[in-house]
């Protein structure tokens, strides 16, 4: 029941940040998205008993729900980035675009919905929100919520790796989170050298 | 304990951006060739030699393409010393561009020697970002922008690697458990694997973002723009170093999926493959300057390479790639000297070279552009007269033999296309505009001299028993 | 019967009570010196005690038209889902009845803005008929998924369904389905993202546009009717979306619930001073978004399982 809710909560804050039209709304509603998905990790890494899973849901809540988000606020009021991010997409289409998206990506998972057992609709879900923070990525022209949106794409493929496999090897997961980190410095460096232009 | 060697050079040039760059950059062409004697060792080795345990692997395939990446590397450093000369750069820029440059190559090693796609994944994602950054030290608007370009469209194609990634370890994880991520043991156990959708739809996913990578169909003109906007040495590391990595993971992924749908696999590279090079052609028919030009024809060779690879010449395709590796990144690199002057010109570029540098220089970049085009001495000339008979006999054995022969010839004509494009830049490059003069350093002639000689050695019976030893 | 009739005489007494604690909590919240918790009742005093004057442009409508507003609002309450476990309820009454009589009060409402003498009413008028539009959709899908996740259509009987055996196996379609009530809640009690309850400024207002023309003790009816709607809001969200507590004792089980209702009107009060209001025409954003979470709650109802 409560990898049902806090999937659902994950789902709601992806549509909502689609929606949102403020940046610093934006990062907010990332910071829960990645709070409940650590959420979700610790959840199914308690019902299998795998301590790897846990450990990064643990990772997850610290760096990508307090951490990332912290920092990209203090990005975007230092090199004072502009916070009204309109989507180039109006609300009319983006309201039949999501549903669409959703159903779509049940379809798209049915022909192997077996194989994955009875997680199949999670795995939906997660290709579904993979196709949203796309749509996030892709409606945006300025900066600041494409990088979002890709932070957003990096959760969703955590989940997907979640609920398609039951975990990723150890391995995998840490190196996956350094790269985030790298991208957060990096995009840290572009800022700075943008602003000194 | 070899890796530790093989990534000495990125890590000395790593620590030595800390400080003074100016006297430390001339020793760092010489520290670099220190990068030689490990991958000798592994020529030597009996293969598959496990590196760390089988999380990374030098097989026979993997050496291949670590030697053509870092002779690339080679070469690319060498012409480095005098980048502030071609261009304006500020100090702080240098010093970064090397550090990120470090980087870059560590992750790219990394991940050519991976045999587990998560590690392969790890290292293209730090190439990538890395790169992010060496596209931004030229400072100036449009860089930057495109280095925001960069970083958006590379973390999408990486990210739909990733996706592809996850769906081939959730399809092959009740076969395997954890071990399905290593490319050899999945190999042997592929077809134990039972759902088949699944894997082909990760292969499809992976192969995607490879294609956005390499500037395949909906992203020709995006490689392009970004090279244009960032220093030339990007160009030439973009085309010799990551392109082998992302052809690495391409051939360890299709030669996958080849056990599992090898028709199906092969129809859907042809398309994409023809579909891209029918824009190709075009767009490079009106390309206007050096960099956009050879850029556009990097993807048309990649097409090539991707085509072959499918097709079952392996052969072919990896001499093609070696050749591609050799003399793209020189091209690049002699482009920065030949734009010295004027940029977004052809003509007369390539008079006004005096003494004895600039007589080498000028022969080696006639000889350059006639081998990029696969005039016959050149390794690319064998390679396709190879893949082509190799795809023919495909289309021999197929329903659809028709078909695929048409296909075949408007490729040869799209290629023959290209090919008149190039000889009319060269003509214009001889004989057209005024002269200027202009001056070549010798560490420039001196690397594209390493290139011109590693494309030539490839000819050699050794390479050619090598490679056709790699998939016997 | 007994606590059935004593639940509706405290819905329509306590209502008032309610949207003071809004306002107040608003009020300490912002650093200003809190009005008390039952100005309601207070204005009501006042409001009796003054004349009624009425436009000369004005037609029968506006001195009939409050007593139809609060009305259908009235035989609404009568259908609400049950408070206490044993006590009686109208089970039969689905919640597209609810969602029509509640639209036949707000379009006398409209009646009443359009028969006024000024200007002012027309604009509110209009402004409400587009907002109730588009609510309606959401309210229709949403309603519909409450009730195929509890197993009834009527809305009563839902509401005891769902507190007697949780769908914990639709928990996603659940929150969804909350997520988009609540958003229906705020828009059609003209709380703050659609409308700001406190100002009488022309360019935003909405609801007190179309009341500006009334006095005494037809103001009064109106202003009942109001917080009756809130009310009827709240304690269908409360019982249909928090469904716990029904089987306590009779006492506990009414201290549950005037808790619960308490909550939500925290919560209201909390969304208030943290976002501002909408333009009128973004205002189909934040109707769109609970369009899609209904929608969502359907999809998932069928498909996650």
């Amino acid at each position: 029941m409560m990898i049902n809710f806090s999937i659902g909560i994950f789902l709601a804050t992806l549509i909502v940040s689609i929606l949102s039209t403020r940046l610093l709304k934006l990062i907010f509603w990332y910071g829960v998205n990645s709070f409940f998905l650590g959420l979700l990790a610790i959840f199914i890494g308690f019902k299998q008993g795998d301590s790897v899973l846990i450990f990064s849901g643990v990772i997850t809540l610290i760096f990508k729900a307090f951490t990332i988000p912290y920092y990209l606020k203090k990005f975007a009021i230092k090199f004072n980035l502009k916070r009204d991010v309109e989507s180039d997409v109006k609300v009319h289409f983006n309201v039949m675009l999501i549903p669409v998206l959703i159903v779509f990506s049940f379809y798209l998972v049915s022909p192997f919905a077996h194989t994955v057992g009875q997680n199949s609709n999670y795995v939906a879900i997660s290709i579904s929100s993979l196709f949203l923070s796309l749509l996030l990525l892709i409606e945006h022209i300025s900066v600041a919520p494409k990088i979002v949106g890709f932070l957003l794409m990096e959760n969703s493929l955590f989940l997907l790796g979640i609920t398609a496999t039951g975990g990723m090897p150890m391995l995998i997961e840490l190196g996956v989170f350094f790269d985030l980190m790298m991208a957060i410095v990096v995009i840290n460096l572009l800022l700075k050298e943008e602003r000194a232009i | 304990m070899i890796l530790f060697y093989l990534t000495i050079p990125a890590f000395i040039i790593f620590f030595v951006s800390f400080f003074e760059i100016d006297k430390a950059k001339k020793i760092l062409p010489y520290s670099s060739f220190l990068v030689l004697l490990p991958i000798i060792y592994l020529f030597l080795v009996d293969k598959p030699y496990n590196l760390i345990g089988d999380y990374m692997i030098a097989t026979k395939l993997n050496t291949y393409v670590l030697l053509v990446s870092s002779i690339v590397a080679i070469g690319v450093i060498l012409s480095l010393i005098t980048l502030d000369k071609r261009v304006k750069i500020s100090k702080k820029g240098y010093i970064q561009f090397y550090r990120f440059f470090a980087t870059f190559w560590l992750g790219l090693t990394v991940s050519i020697l991976s045999n587990n796609m998560g590690i392969y994944w790890i290292g293209l994602e730090l190439a990538t970002l890395s790169t992010v950054y060496m596209i931004k030290t030229n400072l100036s608007k449009r860089s930057i922008s495109e280095a925001w370009n960069y970083m958006i469209v590379g973390t999408i194609a990486i990210s739909l690697v990733l996706f592809g990634i996850i769906l081939i370890y959730a399809s092959a994880k009740p076969v395997l458990a954890e071990d399905a991520m290593n490319f050899q043991l999945l190999l042997e156990n592929i077809k134990y694997i039972k759902s088949k959708t699944l894997f082909e739809i990760g292969f499809l996913m992976v192969s995607l973002g490879m294609f956005i990578k390499m500037g395949f169909f909906p992203m020709s003109l995006w490689l392009a723009n970004i090279e244009r906007a960032s220093y030339y040495p990007i160009a030439a590391l973009f085309s010799g170093i990551l392109e082998s990595a992302i052809l690495v993971g391409f051939f360890n992924f299709s030669s996958l999926a080849m056990k599992i749908n090898p028709s199906g696999v092969f129809a859907f590279v042809f398309i994409y493959a023809f579909l891209t090079l029918f824009i190709i052609t075009f767009l490079l028919f009106k390309a206007k300057d050096f960099i956009r030009l050879f850029s556009l024809s990097g993807i048309e060779h990649m097409v090539i390479i991707t085509l072959f690879w499918v097709s079952g010449a392996h052969f072919a395709a990896l001499l093609h790639f070696g050749a591609h590796a050799f003399l793209k990144p020189a091209l690049f690199l002699s482009s920065g000297i030949l734009e010295f002057k004027k940029k977004y010109n052809f003509a007369g570029t390539l008079k006004g070279f005096g003494g004895f540098y600039g007589n080498l220089f000028y022969y080696l970049v006639g000889f350059l552009i006639l081998a990029v085009i696969s005039l016959p001495p050149s390794p690319m000339f064998f390679s396709e007269i190879y893949g082509i008979s190799a795809i023919f006999s495909i289309a021999l054995k197929s329903k659809y033999m028709l078909l695929v022969l048409t296909f075949v010839l408007l490729f040869l004509f799209l290629l023959s296309i290209i090919f008149y494009k190039f000889i009319q830049v060269y003509q214009s490059m001889k004989y057209e505009g005024e002269e200027v003069e202009k001056v070549v350093y010798v560490n420039e002639i001196l690397s594209i001299c390493i290139f011109a000689l590693a494309t030539l050695s490839l000819l050699s019976p050794l390479a050619f028993n090598y490679l056709k030893g790699i998939y016997e | 019967m007994i606590l059935y009739i004593f639940t509706i005489i405290f819905f329509i007494l306590s209502s008032p009570f309610f949207i003071g604690v809004i306002k107040s909590l608003k009020m300490f919240l912002l650093y200003k010196k809190p009005v008390s918790l039952f100005q309601g009742y207070y204005n009501f005093q006042k409001l009796l005690c003054k004349e009624n004057i009425i436009s000369s442009e004005s037609s029968i409508i506006t001195k009939v038209g409050p007593f139809l507003v609060l009305s259908p609002l009235i035989v609404v309450l009568f259908f609400l889902p049950p408070i206490f476990s044993k006590s009686f309820y109208v089970g039969f009454v689905d919640a597209f009845t609810i969602i029509g009589l509640i639209s036949l009060s707000t379009f006398f409402l409209m009646l009443i803005g359009l028969d006024s003498g000024n200007s002012f009413g027309g604009i509110g008028s209009s402004r409400e008929a587009f907002i109730s539009s588009l609510v309606e959709p959401a309210m229709v899908l949403t309603v519909f998924s409450i009730g195929l996740m509890a197993k009834d259509i009527g809305v009563a009987n839902a509401s005891v369904n769902l507190a007697h055996n949780f769908p914990k196996e639709h928990m996603a379609s659940f929150l969804f389905s909350a997520i988009s009530f609540f958003i229906l809640l705020l828009a059609e009690n003209g709380r703050l993202p659609v409308d700001n309850p406190e100002t009488h400024l022309e360019l935003t207002m909405v609801h007190e546009a179309m009341i500006l023309d009334l006095s005494g003790f037809y103001l009064l009816l109106i202003e009942l009717a109001g917080s009756i709607k809130y009310i009827i809001f709240a304690s269908l969200f409360v019982s249909l979306f928090l469904p716990f507590g029904l089987e306590l004792s009779p006492f506990l089980a009414f201290m549950v619930f005037v808790l619960k209702i308490l909550f939500v009107s925290v919560v209201i009060a909390l969304v208030e001073i943290n976002g501002a209001k909408l333009r009128l025409f973004k205002v189909p954003n934040l109707l769109g978004l609970s369009i899609i979470f209904s929608f969502l709650s359907l999809i998932s109802f069928y498909v996650l399982g």
